[in-house]
């Protein structure tokens, strides 16, 4: 039986603020999506690669995993962190939020300061976008594009929350946008979960 | 119409969820250094993986505490797409692996 016009209404929950999110969060969340097919799409692509390649290197003998794991632990706190910041926002002590973003930005800046010496270290060993010492060519183009587009977002992530947090100490900011940045920041520690696994660790 | 704005249940489950998610994290690293079978190995971490996904959306994400079309919203097109590639593709590029070993 066709619902009812109620019905419809009631499971939209519509106007300005539709499924009881707000016009933003929803934005928002159509962004995280299109940009979970982008990551899916390279992801999908590196598999095919991956399974077609008979000289794919082993990872335990290029990468320092121990600063791999450290850099999962960090961005996977700074995640919690930023959950507590958006907790936060209705306590009547501003100061706390600040200091869950601050938190934050730290883990985040941390994360970028690992991966540039990464970066640095796989460079200077001959890694490049076309070529490496380790096996098949594809496997450095991959490391560059996967952890490159993310690095890019962690860097994006940073700098909105640095100026989120400027804005919210002003009083500028509102609670929503926190929230939002939140829901961004999480986003990308989730990519990590998936690059830290098909990459680094299959 | 007020927001709804993070967890009902307060930051406690935040702590919890990153509570999960390292120990989840430090079991994987331990099978890797184990000698175990490669597909037992691949089970494991995937669904590891996918268990870390899930707590973070459902708990970070908030999504577990949104209306429900919304999860389903975010849900269905990146878990289709991802079946896509993985399960339906994926397939492919063995076939042809084999095919250039002959």
């Amino acid at each position: 039986m066709p619902e009812t016009a109620e019905q419809t209404l009631d499971r939209w929950s519509g106007g300005v603020c539709p499924f009881e999110a707000g016009w933003r969060k929803v934005m928002m969340w159509i962004f995280i999506i299109t940009d979970g097919l982008l990551f899916a799409g390279f992801l999908g692509s590196y598999g095919y690669a991956r399974l077609m390649s008979a000289r794919w290197p082993d990872q335990a003998a290029v990468f320092d995993l121990r600063l791999i794991a450290l850099m999962t632990f960090v961005l996977i706190s700074s995640s919690a962190t930023m959950a507590s910041a958006v907790g936060a926002v209705h306590n009547p002590r501003r100061s706390s939020t600040l200091r869950w973003l601050l938190f934050t930005i730290l883990g985040g800046a941390a994360f970028l300061g690992m991966q540039a010496y990464e970066w640095t270290h796989l460079i200077g060993a001959g890694a490049r976008l076309d070529g490496n010492p380790w096996g098949d060519p594809l496997f450095a183009s991959y490391f560059f594009v996967l952890t490159g587009f993310h690095g890019t977002h962690v860097l994006i992530g940073v700098i909105v929350l640095t100026a989120l947090a400027v804005r919210w100490r002003q009083h500028l900011a509102s609670a929503a946008g926190v929230e939002l940045a939140g829901l961004y920041w999480h986003f990308v520690d989730l990519v990590w979960v998936f690059i830290f696994t098909l990459f680094y660790l299959v | 119409m007020v927001m709804k704005l993070g967890s009902p249940h307060g930051s406690r489950v935040y702590w919890v969820t990153w509570g999960a998610l390292l120990a989840l994290t430090v079991v994987m690293f331990l099978v890797d250094g184990l000698s175990m079978p490669r597909l037992a190995f691949l089970a494991f971490v995937l669904s590891a993986m996918l268990a870390k996904a899930s707590l973070i959306g459902a708990h970070f994400m908030h999504l577990r505490f949104e209306r429900r079309p919304l999860a389903l919203m975010v849900l269905v097109g990146l878990l289709l797409t991802g079946t896509v590639l993985f399960v339906l593709i994926a397939p492919d590029a063995v076939r042809i692996a084999a095919m250039n070993h002959r």
